[in-house]
């Protein structure tokens, strides 16, 4: 099986240094880059498959990353779920390999921690240097926990499923988010974790 | 005939092996022993992750002194950690970095780092592998990439040699790098003081020393708690804010407005060569220190409720602590060669300055 990740901007496919409409707001996206973790398919019955834990950096000026290949137990599923970002205790076991390694520009060095995802650019309506906005969001511990477990469910299965990753959400999901009052986010905390509760709600899965 | 068989494939299989061990494919670095000084707590770090070897250690070391780490070429992690004075920055308040720039903290002394729990005066550094990643990418300190580091140390034939002889193999990678600095940094271990001497019985404290320790048990082990010196967590002492450097300390990393100004117990070993004192170097000697705790702090509400009065310390009981910090400088430690720059002496000369 194999999920493809197709980033997107609301209805447009998401291409670095383009730019995007949003409320009036200009805005160039330069980087969109997230984890994926702890795949498993849930059966007819609610049962769970887990899949061998493996950890995908999703980039999308990368298009090889975001095709994930997996073989899965023949059966009929209803739904796919995984993790969008590090479990702690990855966040907790010193310097990661492959994927985790922290070349990847994914870990923050003075406050120990994966950044979960990051979506970073410039927009017309940034009052700061270069008209900057760059979400770094990341948090393991507690209340600032900015993994967020996603559950998608079926309605066709297929050989390869494509999920659409939408990084509008992060700014009209549930929590508003707005670039000119809040252009950057660096550590842990309830900034992060508003976005988080947003980009919660970012994938679905392309209907055909 | 029979016999002769028997020896013809014992010849072989011998030739096979010795082939083998000179092959390139043969790996078997010398396993080093991490000693528990008697009495001591086991220590936190898992050595199961990352095996001690001679070669590992060496490599580490290698690690350590070399300036190439940085992003000019002159900063390594021994610039700012200097074994005079227990691999602290010695008569710095802050560490200078890449390009004349200076860091915000007091660089603390490194030993004993097995039993640590978190790293940094905040904590916020969860593994001590992940330890060298902070200084090697910080614009104030090395101000090199990851990425740059190991690229420049793979097309070097001696790190390839190195990697290879602790690793396996001369790939290098971020976690290898970590490794091998790890395994030097945690064979600085500092137990040896007169102080140490004393708890194990072959020497003895004179006068001062020993009504000096039974202050020292009253007023400060509650914080600085033996052996190491202190018990790892993050006190607020009552030290205003800095108001150029902002330093909120622990709240930094858990944004909890309790944990505002409050910084990690640091040891007292060697802490007679290790000034200047404090998270932002602020206490030039101990005697400003003591000033501090019996007269200079400023008590709020979230200073720690042991200091909510102050420490009341006589001249005469600071003339005795004083005299019993004396005893917890470790010369053997200060002095061991294994922990110094590869083929270099132990510098015993006055230290570099670094001002210029
Ligand atoms: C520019 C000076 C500088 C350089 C270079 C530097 N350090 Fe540090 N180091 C510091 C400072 C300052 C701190 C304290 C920082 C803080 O608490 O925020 C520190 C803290 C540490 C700690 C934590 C100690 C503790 O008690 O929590 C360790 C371990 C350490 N450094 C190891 C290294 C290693 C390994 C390197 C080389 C890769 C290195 N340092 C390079 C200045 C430096
Ligand atoms: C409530 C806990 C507590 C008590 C009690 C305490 N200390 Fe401390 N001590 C600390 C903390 C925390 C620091 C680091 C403060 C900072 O820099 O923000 C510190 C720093 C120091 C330093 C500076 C060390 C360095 O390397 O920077 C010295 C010296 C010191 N204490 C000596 C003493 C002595 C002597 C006593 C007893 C008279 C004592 N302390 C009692 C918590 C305590």
């Amino acid at each position: 099986m194999t999920l493809h990740f197709q980033n997107q901007f609301g209805n447009e496919i998401l291409v670095p240094e383009q730019s995007y409409l949003l409320n009036g707001d200009t805005l160039t996206i330069h980087r969109f880059k997230y984890y994926i973790s702890h795949i498993q398919l849930i059966d007819e019955q609610g049962k769970k498959v887990k899949l061998p834990v493996q950890y995908y950096l999703i980039d999308a000026a990368d298009s090889n990353s975001s095709m994930i290949q997996f073989n899965i137990p023949v059966g009929k599923y209803q739904s796919i779920q995984f993790l969008l970002g590090v479990d702690s205790t990855r966040n907790l076991s010193g310097v990661q390999s492959g994927e985790l390694d922290p070349l990847h520009g994914m870990f923050w060095t003075w406050n120990s921690g994966y950044i979960m995802a990051k979506l970073e650019g410039s927009a017309t309506s940034s009052q700061i240097a270069g008209k900057q906005f760059t979400y770094h969001i990341g948090g393991f511990r507690g209340n600032n926990n900015t993994t967020r477990v996603i559950t998608l469910p079926f309605y066709v299965i297929d050989k390869c499923i494509t999920i659409v990753a939408d990084a509008k959400k992060w700014f009209d999901g549930p929590n508003e988010l707005s670039i000119s009052k809040e252009p950057i986010c660096h550590s842990p905390g309830a900034l992060a974790v508003r976005i988080a509760n947003n980009y919660a709600y970012m994938f679905s899965i392309l209907s055909k | 005939m029979k016999y002769q068989k028997t020896i013809g494939v014992i010849i072989i299989i011998g030739v096979i092996c010795c082939s083998w061990i000179a092959g390139s494919n043969y790996f078997k670095p010398t396993p080093v022993k991490f000693l528990v000084p008697k009495g001591w707590p086991e220590p936190l770090y898992d050595f199961k992750s990352n095996p001690l070897t001679k070669e590992g250690i060496e490599l580490g070391r290698q690690l350590f002194y070399d300036t190439r780490l940085s992003k000019d070429g002159t900063i390594s992690c021994g610039t700012c950690h200097q074994q005079f004075g227990g691999f602290n920055t010695y008569d710095h308040s802050l560490s200078h970095g890449y390009n004349n720039s200076l860091t915000t903290r007091n660089a603390p002394g490194l030993f004993n780092l097995a039993w640590h729990k978190e790293f940094m005066w905040d904590g916020g550094i969860s593994h001590l592998d992940l330890q060298p990643l902070a200084p090697i990418t910080a614009e104030n300190e090395m101000a090199e990439s990851l990425q740059n580091v190991i690229t420049k140390l793979q097309a070097e034939k001696e790190y390839r040699r190195l990697f290879k002889a602790a690793f396996g193999d001369e790939k290098i990678s971020t976690q290898k790098l970590t490794k091998a600095i790890s395994q030097f940094v945690l064979t600085l271990v500092s137990s040896n003081s007169k102080y140490d001497r004393v708890m194990r019985g072959v020497d003895t404290f004179i006068l001062p020393e020993k009504l000096g320790y039974k202050i020292f048990k009253k007023k400060c082990v509650s914080c600085h708690t033996e052996p190491m010196f202190t018990d790892f967590s993050y006190r607020n002492i009552g030290m205003p804010l800095d108001p150029f450097l902002k330093d909120v300390g622990r709240m930094k990393i858990t944004n909890e407005p309790s944990d505002s100004l409050k910084f990690k117990v640091p040891s007292l070993r060697n802490v007679m060569r290790s000034f200047p004192y404090g998270h932002d170097g602020r206490f030039f000697s101990v005697m400003t220190v003591m000033e501090h705790y019996r007269k200079n702090m400023v008590p709020d509400p979230r200073t720690d409720p042991l200091l909510q009065n102050r420490l009341p310390l006589s001249n005469f009981e600071i003339g005795q602590l004083t005299a019993f910090l004396h005893t917890l400088t470790d010369s053997s430690f200060l002095r061991n060669p294994n922990f110094a720059a590869p083929g270099k002496g132990v510098s015993t000369t006055a230290p570099v300055d670094i001002h210029n």
